[in-house]
């Protein structure tokens, strides 16, 4: 007897956890949407891409595709460099040299 | 033997860190204001995103019929999971600074403001 899953189990374990991550996007959006300040909008949107992250890496793995591991990290880079010049814009008026 | 237990153990951070995305997007979308809205945003960060993760980078490494490549998959899981621990604090606590010393968002209901009296931290 063996412990370890197929691979279809393991597929389809995975696909059973997308429906959960994609009512979360849609509530996220729904927030980047509404406002009511540009901070709350920026929130959303930081909280989005990173959960994104993690639903290129899910989709990596039930596509069986190592490259898009590196479509990940550059999602996770993109939503910090975005927190970091809405931050500099706010505090300053403007984007830094 | 020990491939099912990281595919196993991988798929449970992966629920843990869904249903804490759910949370976080619920929090997100009840809370009153931006001050108390960081919080929900830091539930799905840390726990939406890191989790999750090392979940993705557990099961790349015990599935085998992923091929010689899953240890690529892996590693650059948890890479992405270490950037993502390091860098969403960080974010968060640079548009809160932000957001307070622009005035863009009032804080209130506020008792005492002590970075308020400080000059906002200069």
């Amino acid at each position: 007897m063996s412990l370890e899953p197929s691979e279809s189990t393991v597929i389809m374990m995975l696909i059973a956890i997308l429906p959960i991550f994609i009512t979360a996007y849609v509530l996220y959006l729904i927030r980047a949407v509404k406002g009511p300040t540009i901070a709350d909008t920026v929130l959303a949107i930081d909280a989005f891409f990173f959960d994104v992250t993690v639903f290129v890496a899910v989709l990596g793995l039930i596509f069986k595709q190592p490259i898009m591991m590196v479509v990940a990290i550059v999602f996770a880079l993109w939503a910090y460099a975005l927190d970091v010049y809405v931050a500099k814009y706010l505090e300053r008026g403007e984007m830094g040299d | 033997m020990i491939s099912a237990i990281l595919i196993y153990v991988g798929w449970a951070l992966l629920v843990v860190g869904a249903i804490a995305d759910l949370i976080a997007a619920i929090g997100l979308n009840r809370f009153p204001n931006f001050f108390v809205r960081l919080h929900a945003a830091t539930i799905g960060t840390i726990g939406g995103a890191f989790y999750p993760l090392l979940g993705v980078a557990l099961i790349a490494f015990g599935a085998e019929f992923l091929g010689p490549y899953r240890f690529f998959m892996g590693g650059a899981a948890l890479v992405t999971a270490f950037l993502v621990l390091l860098l969403a604090p960080a974010g968060s606590h640079a548009l809160a600074r932000a957001a307070h010393r622009s005035k863009v968002v009032k804080p209130e209901p506020v008792v005492v403001d002590h970075l308020e009296e400080d000059g906002g931290g200069e």
